[in-house]
């Protein structure tokens, strides 16, 4: 970093005026007798991109906080640190290599929407059971893994959305019936502290489940072929291709974004699941009943939805969930027991980020950890440590959200939380 | 009088037993030798499970030769998982409850470096079998030896293979974080900038999946040759993640991690993997010795592999020169093993064994530094390339150095 001054004195800035935003405009808010909720992160959002300027202004008038008004202050926020960065260190990738740029982008929103997607499943596990299931990165390396199986193990040259459905199948059942077996004590009273016991079970089912995998398969790393070749694509023609460029493993955009082709027909898999799964939640029967069960579950019941079958159907969809994500990775990463410990661990801070409870949250949240681990990646000085952080990232800004919203980005701010218990 | 004498006789005789017989007994049988391997991820597991294969037929040989002070020797696999905070405690495990004498093996250099303190301080013998970096044997514990090369030597093989490649300006090295990687990077861009080449370390988790974001900055920085200095899946992963963007083994000269020795993992990790060179150990197999070769065919009927790996050799020497020091000690006490080690002359799978530096001459006294203390010297570094899709590495050719040179390198661009 060239001027590092710079760098630091606008942080060290945008810091101080964030906190100060942050205490001062709750205490304002609070003597005006006002909702209190959401002022703390405008105040401090507002202090770190505008300083007093904004903040006395917001003192004075202190209007009622809405989604607009804590968006465009974290915009300017950081839009402002970006400038800072920008100016402190004019020679970085980041700020001279616009082609660069673009492609870490895309390669956060990609990665992003399926970090996401994984996450769906641990959110809607949770929503309806209250239960975090410790299990979620074991049905994703399961999913891997039977797709593996059957489209080059088994099945060579089968159709592998035949291997994706038979994973998707086989963790549904295993979901279910674990949660038939196992979380149903929870629901009856009989366990005494249930959310202690949702997670130590789901420790269990994921450890007999990995190593259950590592004595049939062994732990050496696999990896399925590719699912699909890309056609041979030239545009606008074939002599400069400057627009679209494909060859069988990789797409290129506007000759400077390069997308591999698991990648790309993961993220695009996963958009249409997710367009998917919310109509099912949203315009089916079954659907609303287990958004019912996720509000209300008496309501829910007095209205004839049983809510015992929603916890089951909950924990299988949710698990294969996992699992789809797994299967449309299993040919892009190479898959071995062990490889669902860090998705597993990311998705529980997405889903947290995101809002625990809430399926757009979590698609959100994987999305900005997604963005800001390769902006992480690509624009941090020092490349030896760059990529060494990545991790953090995600939990920086999950530290940052909870700071100053702790319902999460979109979470409810009431959760039924009862643990399956009706 | 007689029936005295008959008495006074009987009395030797059984004096005579008890004490050749205390000498095994002092060796509780059948005698137990560690072995440490990464089985489990994030470890490099296909190594794991080759020296673990290794070390066991080494047990086998060992056995049908006769054992150990009369007994016979068990050899106790440990998993390491390749994480330091592991192997510390399944040294101690080792040690304080499945009683071994001796350690062999060790895969990962962060496992070797954690190791070595427990086994030093409870007088462990320890061979460690492929654990690179030079602190192992650098802060000369009495109870550590060496058998791989050292980090800086092999890291000379790297950077000096790198300055054949033509034209070569500019190096991106992409490294895991670890007690293996920091320092053979560090090594490596030294002597690259001897050679007056400008190199990038990029560092990396070693159990990372999606490299999308440091091989758009790999890319950014337009390298001439990337060296990867990665362990486990996440070599395979760096390496076709690379070939996807268009920065892979086919598109500029590549030197893929140690895990590219695994050919059949290699090929079904990286299909795109071909053109990529890697570091081997060991001497070219057309050189190998009958114990060597005997070796290879018995590995090769259990693993149904195509050829046994230069890791998988340094494993099986680990354990069986511990068990010719036991032998040569007379006893299983670690302090006689030591002084056996340091004199020992052990023909094993990697050509003669010995270690010229320790209590009776420290490396100094030859101008070396303190990584050569318990260090065997001639470990043979080369590198090879495949040069066909699907090739075994034992079949690919040896590109560097000059004396064991079997092809010419394929630079592509």
């Amino acid at each position: 970093m060239e001027f590092p001054v710079i760098f630091w004195g606008v942080f060290a800035w945008m810091i101080s005026w964030g906190v100060v935003g942050s205490v001062v405009t709750r205490r304002v808010y609070l003597n005006k007798d006002l909702d209190t909720s959401n002022a703390g992160m405008v105040g401090s959002m507002l202090g770190a991109s505008t300083g007093p300027v904004g903040l006395i202004l917001l003192w004075i008038k202190t209007p009622p906080i809405t989604s607009r008004m804590m968006l465009f202050p974290s915009l300017a926020a950081v839009g402002v640190f970006m400038v800072a960065f920008a100016i402190a260190d004019p020679n970085n990738l980041c700020v001279v290599n616009g082609s660069f740029v673009a492609s870490q982008i895309s390669n956060g929103l990609i990665i992003g929407i399926i970090y996401g997607f994984m996450a769906l499943g641990l959110t809607l596990i949770f929503s309806i059971l209250g239960v975090v299931s410790f299990a979620h990165g074991e049905f994703y390396m399961i999913g891997g893994m039977i797709t593996y199986f059957v489209t080059t193990v088994w099945f060579p040259g089968i159709n592998p959305m035949i291997g994706i459905g038979i994973a998707c199948i086989a963790t549904f059942a295993i979901g279910a019936t674990f949660e038939r077996l196992f979380l149903t004590p929870m629901y009856s009273g009989k366990i005494g502290r249930p959310v202690e016991y949702g997670i130590l079970i789901t420790f269990g089912l994921a450890f007999t489940l990995q190593y259950f995998v590592q004595a049939l398969v062994g732990a050496n790393p696999v990896k399925a072929k590719r699912f699909f070749d890309f056609p041979r694509i030239r545009l606008p023609d074939a002599a400069d291709p400057w627009l679209i460029k494909t060859s069988r493993g990789n797409l290129e955009l506007f000759d400077t974004i390069s997308i591999s082709n698991p990648r790309f027909t993961a993220a695009i898999m996963c958009i249409l699941v997710f367009i998917a799964l919310m109509y099912f939640l949203r315009r089916t029967w079954t659907g609303k009943a287990l958004r019912a069960v996720s509000q209300d579950r008496e309501a829910a019941a007095i209205a004839g939805i049983n809510p015992d079958r929603m916890n089951m159907l909950a924990f299988a969809l949710g698990s294969m969930i996992a699992a789809l994500a797994g299967a449309m990775l299993v040919q892009a990463f190479s898959w071995l027991p062990q490889v669902g410990a860090i998705p597993a661990m990311r998705s529980f801070v997405i889903v947290v980020l995101g809002g625990l409870g809430s399926i757009p949250g979590a698609f959100l949240g994987g999305v900005i950890v997604g963005l800001v681990e390769a902006a992480g990646t690509g624009c941090i000085p020092d490349a030896q440590q760059a990529a060494s952080y990545i991790p953090a990232y995600g939990m920086f800004v999950l530290i940052l959200t909870l700071l100053l919203r702790p319902t999460g980005l979109l979470g409810r701010r009431f959760s039924s939380a009862t643990h399956g218990k009706f | 009088m007689k029936k005295t004498l008959f008495s006074v006789a009987g009395f030797a005789a059984v004096l005579a037993v008890s004490v050749s017989a205390t000498a095994v007994l002092a060796a509780e049988c059948p005698i137990k030798i560690g072995g440490l391997a990464p089985l489990s991820a994030p470890g490099a597991v296909g190594g794991g499970e080759a020296m673990r294969d290794a070390m066991l037929f080494a047990e086998r040989d060992i056995n049908a030769a006769g054992g150990v002070l009369g007994c016979d020797v068990k050899v106790v696999i440990a998993d390491t998982e390749g994480l330091p905070e592991k192997a510390s405690a399944v040294m101690e495990k080792l040690i304080t409850q499945d009683g071994v004498v001796a350690v062999g093996g060790g895969y990962h250099s962060s496992v070797g470096v954690a190791a070595k303190d427990v086994s030093n301080a409870r007088k462990i013998p320890t061979v460690f079998a492929e654990t690179w970096n030079d602190t192992i044997t650098g802060d000369k514990q009495k109870f550590i030896f060496r058998i791989a090369p050292l980090s800086s030597w092999a890291s000379a093989t790297l950077w000096k293979a790198a300055l054949r490649v033509p034209g070569i300006k500019k190096v991106a090295i992409v490294t895991e974080n670890t007690d293996y990687g920091i320092p053979a990077a560090a090594e490596t861009k030294k002597g690259l900038a001897s050679g007056g080449v400008e190199a990038e370390i990029f560092g990396v988790d070693i159990g990372m999946q999606d490299f999308s974001g440091i091989v758009e900055r790999v890319k950014a920085g337009k390298p001439d040759y990337i060296i990867v200095l990665n362990t486990g899946e996440a070599g395979y992963n760096f390496a076709q993640q690379a070939a996807d963007a268009g920065i892979g083994p086919q598109d500029i000269p590549f030197q893929a991690g140690q895990v590219a020795l695994e050919s059949k993992a290699w090929w079904e990790n990286v299909p795109d993997g071909n053109m990529a060179f890697v570091q081997r150990i060991g001497t070219p197999v057309a050189t190998w010795n009958a114990k060597a070769k005997k070796l290879n065919e018995d590995y090769k009927a259990k693993t149904g592999k195509d050829a046994i790996e230069s890791y998988a050799l340094e494993a099986y020497d680990s354990i069986s020169i511990l068990a010719q020091a036991i032998n040569e000690a007379k006893s299983t006490d670690g302090e006689k093993i030591v002084t056996a080690l340091e004199n020992i002359s052990h023909d094993g799978t990697l050509g003669r064994i010995y270690f010229p530096y320790g209590s009776k001459k420290d490396p100094s006294v030859d101008g070396k530094g303190d990584e050569w203390w318990h260090q065997w010297p001639d470990p043979a570094m080369t590198m090879i390339q495949y040069q066909k899709e699907n090739q075994n590495s034992t079949d690919a050719p040896i590109i560097w150095p000059d004396a064991y040179k079997s092809g010419d390198a394929i630079y592509v661009k």
